[in-house]
């Protein structure tokens, strides 16, 4: 009983703390900038490794369709596991628990998911529930964008020309991807997350969760085939804290 | 005096036939009707389920009812709230009348009959049963939401020449193939949501749409998608209403009307052409027959491609000619090769020893049959005689020469095949005016791994030398 009013307790004080800063945030920028909620003076800096031998990534065959090939002087390759030297890429790290949703508002700048050369790009990204996904086709060339997520709104839309855009949101937290049926090697992951906290590692594996509030998180890391991580991590005002992921290849 | 009554018995029967066919013959005009809907009774609906459903659907719509595994397209789960045609947006559930409509219409050229047989009554109990089975239905947010199909221009305002471009300019080809046969670069790639492979609609073909081919219906799948399958929803793509129905009256047009008959008949001609694309072809009847297969593999359908083959034939005192055409969305040469078989029963009275031609190779004492093979491989055909257990394929290796040329386009073979009314190979049939024979055609996909018992066929028919 002591515990429960207790976590309720502090829930509620984080709230109207949280709530407070926004208002903060807000008048101090004085600008017309994001309401962005909330942050703080605390960071999650670190790296994700891969422990094992990486498959070697295919390249795409693209000749089915001319205009996808056409744009590539290179060959291109597969993106669903970049491990270079032990350090992975493309893991989304976001804070799954910890701070309730609702207390950022979603960001009305646009995540922009490109179809370029017939590849998505970013291969992986995270997107806030709420916040707009504009799908944007730079091919002249039709792509469809499947999208079959299980909590979200399911769609599969066609692109048919260069230039195509259209706007989607998600409400709900998941793992959700993007599909082209007319060229089947494109694909793209994303994570929904209930607040702006979120990153996906780079090439050196390298990721850093800035203007975090104080306080105990559920940190998550998720990669498309080798499945999500997480870890209880606390941090202080003003602190750095190191954190980081080691995934294995699947058996 | 006594005439008269059955005069009048004729009156009325004719008036039976008309009122008969007038009622069978209409499709119900859904959406332009306000439909009666009755109260939902649950029970009433697991009963008609459970009578109707089960062998396909399973007892809790889950797809995996006895029957299923060997069905080719295989029933859809109904729990998985993934519904394919519907008036509603994409990702979006359909309305009850959506569900109504499929389950009175049936899905052509699937194993999905159409339900007229059930009263409405029952139908309407179905379409809540269905409703219950799966989760979607009750979730808070998933409402239908009904789609803006505008009106209907009629074919003389539809602008078919406009809708021809827009199949173009909005990548129609890229999976339907440019003349429409299901032929496109991303044909052969694609996979419905659960990653089984899944082949586009031939739009030449408006026998086979699964959600009925007329304009108004394309529109609906051209602006709402067909869930579960990679087919988009061009509601956002499509600049207006108007460019939907002038393509919906384009894609309508490629349809090429089947001309479904028991008989093939042979024009009498003395000079016999040399090539398909002759001009006299135009004055020869023309027969199609539809193709499927038995095959079964641990259980399992082995589906076959080719469902439809177009025959002409003409024929002099030596010899007759065919002229085939038959869709099949990749050219294979490869091992194994496109290929087909004309096979001809030497006497009508073995038709009951020889039985279906799905069921060939039959027994050691079944009568042989005659069969002109002609393959993609060697691109030449060869006259045989196939004893009982052997293969119909066993014609590719044995036998004399026969005059054949093929060749591909758009997704379409067309065969001119040549033998001589009399053979001079043993036990071949010989071929003469006064009686008809009995023909089948038997189609290997290559591109399909056909080979041997996997082939598509045709009933057997009668050949008419005319």
């Amino acid at each position: 009983m002591g515990n429960l009013s207790k976590s309720g307790f502090s829930m509620f004080g984080f709230t109207v703390f949280a709530l407070a800063l926004a208002a903060g945030t807000a008048l101090a920028a004085g600008s017309a900038t994001e309401a962005r909620a909330a942050t703080g003076t605390s960071s999650l800096n670190g790296t994700v490794t891969f422990d094992g031998t990486a498959p070697a990534m295919q390249k795409i065959k693209m000749n089915a369709d001319p205009a996808c090939q056409q744009q590539h002087k290179d060959p291109v390759l597969e993106e669903s596991m970049l491990a270079n030297g032990g350090k992975l890429q493309n893991v989304v790290i976001y804070i799954k628990e910890g701070i309730a949703p609702g207390t950022y508002p979603a960001p009305k700048t646009p995540v922009v998911l490109n179809q370029t050369g017939c590849v998505y790009q970013p291969h992986v990204f995270a997107i806030q529930a709420g916040q707009p996904l504009e799908i944007v086709n730079n091919d002249p060339t039709l792509h469809n964008v499947n999208c079959q997520p299980k909590l979200n709104k399911k769609f599969n839309i066609a692109q048919p020309t260069k230039g195509m855009k259209i706007s989607k949101s998600f409400d709900q937290p998941e793992g959700i991807s993007f599909k082209c049926n007319v060229h089947p090697w494109m694909n793209a992951h994303a994570v929904v997350t209930t607040n702006p906290f979120f990153a996906v590692s780079d090439a050196n594996g390298s990721f850093s969760l800035a203007n975090l509030p104080a306080g105990t998180y559920t940190v998550s890391a998720w990669h498309e085939k080798l499945g999500a991580q997480t870890q209880s991590v606390t941090v202080a005002d003003g602190e750095t804290k190191q954190v980081s992921f080691a995934f294995k290849a699947a058996q | 005096m006594a005439r008269k009554p059955s005069c009048l018995a004729a009156v009325a029967f004719a008036g039976l036939c008309a009122w008969l066919i007038l009622t069978s013959g209409s499709i119900p005009s859904y959406a332009d009707t306000a439909p009666v809907k009755p109260a939902p009774d649950l029970a009433a609906g697991k009963e008609a389920f459970a009578a109707n459903c089960t062998r396909c659907h399973g007892e809790t719509g889950t797809g995996n009812g006895p029957d299923a595994a060997q069905m080719d397209p295989k029933p859809r789960n109904i729990a998985e709230g993934v519904f394919k045609f519907r008036t509603t947006a994409s990702g979006t559930v359909p309305t009850d009348q959506d569900l109504f409509n499929t389950i009175t219409n049936g899905l052509p050229g699937s194993r999905m009959p159409e339900f007229q047989r059930l009263p409405e009554e029952t139908r309407w109990q179905l379409v809540y049963f269905v409703k219950s089975l799966a989760p979607v239905f009750l979730e808070e947010n998933s409402k239908p939401e009904v789609v803006n199909f505008g009106n209907d221009p009629g074919p003389e305002k539809a602008g078919i020449a406009k809708g021809k471009e827009s199949y173009t300019q909005l990548g129609c080809a890229s999976c339907h193939g440019n003349a429409g046969r299901g032929d496109g670069p991303s044909a052969a790639t694609l996979v419905d949501n659960w990653g089984n492979s899944i082949r586009p609609a031939n739009l030449t073909q408006g026998w086979n749409y699964r959600g009925g081919s007329s304009p108004k219906e394309i529109v609906t799948r051209i602006m709402t998608g067909i869930d579960g399958t990679p087919m988009p929803s061009y509601a956002d793509a499509i600049s207006s209403k108007e460019d939907a129905w002038a393509l919906a009256y384009y894609v309508n047009s490629l349809q090429k009307a089947p001309l479904w008959n028991r008989t093939i008949e042979a024009k009498r001609s003395q000079r016999l052409p040399e090539t398909a694309q002759d001009p006299v072809w135009s004055q020869v009847s023309r027969t199609d027959l539809q193709m499927s297969n038995q095959l079964y593999k641990e259980g399992q359908i082995e589906p076959v491609r080719v469902n439809a083959v177009s025959v002409q034939a003409m024929y002099n005192e030596e010899a007759v000619i065919f002229r085939l055409q038959w869709d099949d969305p990749d050219e294979s040469r490869q091992t194994p090769p496109d290929a087909l078989g004309i096979i001809l029963m030497p006497n009508r009275a073995m038709k009951w020893t020889v039985g279906s031609l799905r069921s060939w190779p039959a027994s050691q004492d079944a009568p042989s049959l005659d069969v002109s093979y002609w393959s993609a491989g060697k691109n030449g055909a060869s006259e045989a005689v196939v004893q009982g257990t052997a293969d119909l394929e066993t014609g590719k290796t044995q036998g004399e020469t026969l005059t054949a040329e093929a060749s591909y386009a758009d997704g379409q073979w067309t065969l001119l095949l040549k033998r001589p009314l009399q053979s001079s190979l043993k036990d071949r049939v010989a071929l003469d005016s006064r009686e008809a024979t009995l023909i089948g055609l038997t189609v290997w996909d290559g591109g399909n791994q056909e080979q041997g018992r996997r082939r598509s066929n045709s009933n057997w028919v009668n050949f008419i030398l005319k």
